[in-house]
């Protein structure tokens, strides 16, 4: 009955660590990728892909957990909990042949983030390999686990360039039915009332303001929501237009992602707002002033605005994970 | 002593214990089998006496134990006998809470029920609930990602905490934040267990109030059938607020206890309880009376209004003190396994019982796989507490084993760093030892907690010889 739990790694794994090895012997620089949807690609170094590395390796529907390998496309992973009626939590963005090992990476969420919890909430393990070529497992696949410090969790962002994960185990959610409404008026009144929804036992799955129209999301068994004569029942698909957010941008224009408090007044040149009020998208030309900005073109660069107490420990870890600095940072 | 007449200095004498009846209460926490007296108690009372504490422990070397309120169940606040022990019990404002934003500034010393005391006439709650929610400070909570009977449903403390600001060893604040950009510091510092800064104000996510909850009660014939009636229940799409089992010895010593109508005959009893809109909660309650029923229950019970709800909840809530009834000690472990190994794991408990002669009860959050065995003991008869440690070993070894975990949700502290060797590798500990030197290269935090040193592991006999050859030659040995 007793399961093995020695880090055995695959032929595939080991192959990882050879290149690894290699690289750092050779003192060169790897970058890991996927079908490279979504950082940009340099092609002065060498490539570590995970294209290749897809499966489901686990998957017990009743434990609610699935174990897959990294390079598996969302696409898949999404068809296969679908037969079993269930889904992935975090509503993950699909950027065109998307991974999961890329989203969990650039730590992507969707809509539902408010109310059911982003990616790293859904995180219970994972198998990596360190710039020592270590194959090494963190977490497990218990809801539950609090020994050791939360290294699975911490790589959630980390853009490949800590360590090449291998595998990830994450929590699934049953499928439950969805109804969007929505309803015209300003985007102050809206931001206001999607807090103010936001707080009823009204079980809202996500909400967002967008060309004029306060959206929200309502999962399962509801009250009839027509007791405002200006509520219409809309169709899901506002969600997928909003997550990935790829809107026509005015010549000179850029797309700005904006996280803030959900409570936040309108923003200047706003032109979605979504994660139920915490995350502003802006069209214009310049930066936005405001503390947590990304430029957000599609290519998942980092802000580097962190303070230099973050910074000091961000390159400490970096030195944990990639002592002989062969994976390349963004 | 200098650095004791310098923290009195710093923060005033009442505020620092050095004697030996004062500095008593704070050696140990509530693991009371290991007992250290600690150098000094410090007990600040601002965030700026916190920092002076941190500079003069620093200045003097000195070993900094932070602590709540003392209810850790994992030996995560022992003192050492040259430490000080940083008491933040009275650092406990609730600073602010935001209705709108559903969000609760507090500090660290607040106590976690306080918060949706607090938050209730805003019809808002934090969820997350562990079973010592009356006396534990939310600042534990954090260090140790706390749990409890709800997180399958609503998750653990790092699903609930969206920023927190700590202190270094040099006193400087941290802010750790939701919004911040690439690696997720912000997850890395929940359940750290005190060893990589000290937390002084936590941002925590508040809930709107279920519009109703159900209770349905189901007694079984077998153990094996709960354990089945348990994965139905997931397997059918319903997240249970909370999904609790007992088995037959805990249902009956929570009966005598609570005299709640608890069936005495049945060998497992399942406390499986829905919340969500009163529309959802209906559906729900019978579909999951539906499913316990063609699993074998014998018995179904639906709460039928909120008295008999909170009622039923009584025996769980009060199980283990009603087990300590029955012996003079207890031992309380906290591993995890796969659902699907629910059956198998408490038939080996049972086989392990007979082996030490000791007797068990189990009560555990069966909707997550969280098993609490409940070793019964006699620590005034020699031997007995060094048996049922053992005992409680070979139950964490087990767990690992069907592909679960050494610790839930109260921690590794001291008790299970023994355990710890068996979860991971040399590897992996080396990295948690890095982890630990980026934030705290002084290693003054919590010392000897969390993480065992890899000297350890092979002083247990976990050191694996192949060809000859030991693992990571280039490691220093004893």
């Amino acid at each position: 009955m007793a399961l093995d739990t020695h880090n055995a790694a695959s032929p595939f794994e080991q192959q990882l660590i050879e290149q690894i090895q290699q690289a750092k012997t050779e003192q060169s620089k790897i970058q890991i990728i996927g079908h490279g949807s979504k950082v940009p690609i340099d092609h002065q170094v060498e490539h570590l892909s995970l294209k290749e590395h897809s499966g489901i390796i686990q998957y017990d529907p009743a434990e609610l957990v699935i174990t897959v390998k990294s390079g598996t496309p969302l696409a898949e992973l999404n068809a296969v909990l679908a037969q079993n009626n269930q889904m992935l939590g975090f509503e993950p963005p699909e950027y065109g042949n998307s991974t999961i090992g890329g989203t969990y990476a650039c730590a992507l969420t969707g809509p539902s983030f408010p109310f059911r919890g982003r990616l790293r909430d859904y995180i219970l393990g994972s198998k990596v390999i360190d710039g020592r070529g270590h194959l090494m497992q963190f977490g497990g696949k218990m809801i539950k686990n609090v020994a050791g410090y939360d290294v699975s969790r911490m790589l959630c962002g980390s853009k490949g360039s800590l360590a090449v994960v291998t595998e990830l185990s994450m929590k699934v959610l049953p499928k439950i039915e969805e109804t969007t409404y929505c309803i015209e008026m300003p985007e102050g009144e809206a931001i206001l009332l999607m807090n103010q929804m936001q707080g009823t036992a009204l079980p809202i799955s996500a909400c967002a303001y967008y060309q004029g129209r306060f959206y929200y999301r309502v999962a399962g068994e509801h009250p009839k929501q027509d007791n405002r004569v200006e509520v219409n029942l809309c169709t899901n698909d506002i969600w997928q237009t909003l997550n990935p957010f790829k809107p026509d941008l005015q010549q000179g224009q850029k797309l700005w992602r904006l996280d803030v408090e959900s409570t936040n007044p309108a923003i200047e040149n706003t032109i979605a707002v979504s994660m139920g009020g915490s995350r502003r998208w802006v069209a214009s030309e310049n930066k936005p002033n405001h503390p947590y900005v990304t430029l957000w073109d599609q290519r998942f660069l980092p802000r580097n605005n962190d303070k230099p107490c973050v910074k000091r420990i961000k390159s400490g870890l970096k030195k944990v994970f990639d002592p002989h600095g062969i994976f390349k940072d963004l | 002593m200098a650095l004791i007449e310098a923290l009195e200095k710093a923060i005033g004498k009442d505020n620092v214990l050095s004697s030996e009846e004062a500095c008593r209460p704070y050696e140990c926490d509530a693991l009371s089998a290991y007992r250290q007296k600690p150098l000094a108690v410090a007990l600040p009372e601002n965030v700026d006496q916190v920092r002076q504490v941190l500079k003069l422990c620093k200045q003097y070397q000195t070993p900094v134990i932070t602590r709540g309120s003392g209810t850790g169940l994992a030996g995560g606040t022992l003192p050492q006998a040259d430490s000080v022990i940083l008491g933040l019990a009275k650092l406990n404002q609730i600073l602010q809470i935001d209705p709108l934003q559903r969000t609760a500034i507090v500090q660290p010393g607040v106590r976690n029920i306080t918060i949706s005391e607090a938050a209730a006439k805003y019809n808002l709650y934090y969820a997350p609930d562990p079973s010592s929610q009356i006396a534990c400070s939310i600042g534990g909570n954090v260090a140790e990602n706390s749990g409890g009977v709800h997180c399958l449903k609503y998750g653990l403390t790092v699903h609930n905490v969206t920023s927190i600001t700590v202190l270094d060893m040099d006193g400087d604040p941290i802010i750790f934040d939701e919004k911040d950009d690439g690696i997720d510091l912000l997850a890395l510092m929940n359940g750290s267990e005190g060893l990589l800064g000290v937390i002084v104000e936590i941002k925590l996510k508040l809930l709107p109030k279920p519009e109703a909850a159900q209770l349905v009660m189901a007694a079984f014939n077998s153990v094996d059938q709960c354990a089945d009636a348990v994965t139905s229940v997931l397997k059918q799409g319903i997240i249970p607020a909370g999904l609790e089992m007992m088995d037959q010895f805990a249902i009956q010593a929570a009966e005598d206890f609570a005299q709640v109508g608890y069936p005495t005959d049945a060998a497992a009893l399942l406390l499986c309880e829905v919340d969500g809109s009163h529309d959802q909660v209906q559906v729900d309650s019978q579909r999951v009376a539906d499913i316990l029923s063609a699993n074998g229950a014998h018995q179904i019970q639906v709460s039928q209004n909120e008295s008999q709800r909170l009622a039923l909840w009584q025996g769980r809530k009060n199980a283990f003190p009603a087990v300590g009834r029955y012996s003079p000690d207890y031992y309380c472990m906290d591993g995890t396994i796969p659902r699907s190994q629910l059956a198998y794991v408490l038939q080996k408990i049972s086989q392990l019982s007979n082996k030490y002669g000791l007797r068990v009860a189990n009560v555990f959050h069966a909707g997550d796989g969280n098993l609490h065995p409940l070793i019964l003991y006699d620590a005034n008869k020699p031997g007995e507490l060094e048996q049922t440690e053992k005992f409680g070993a070979e139950i964490l070894r087990l767990c690992v084993d069907v592909g679960g975990t050494i610790t839930g949700e109260h921690g590794v502290g001291v008790e299970k760093l023994d355990s710890m060797c068996h979860q991971y590798s040399d590897a992996e500990l080396e990295v948690f030892h890095g982890i630990k030197k980026v934030f705290d290269n002084t290693g003054l935090l919590n010392p000897g907690k969390a993480v065992p040193t890899l000297h350890r592991c092979a002083e247990l006999g976990h050191m694996h010889v192949h060809n000859n050859q030991l693992p990571h030659p280039e490691l220093e040995r004893f």
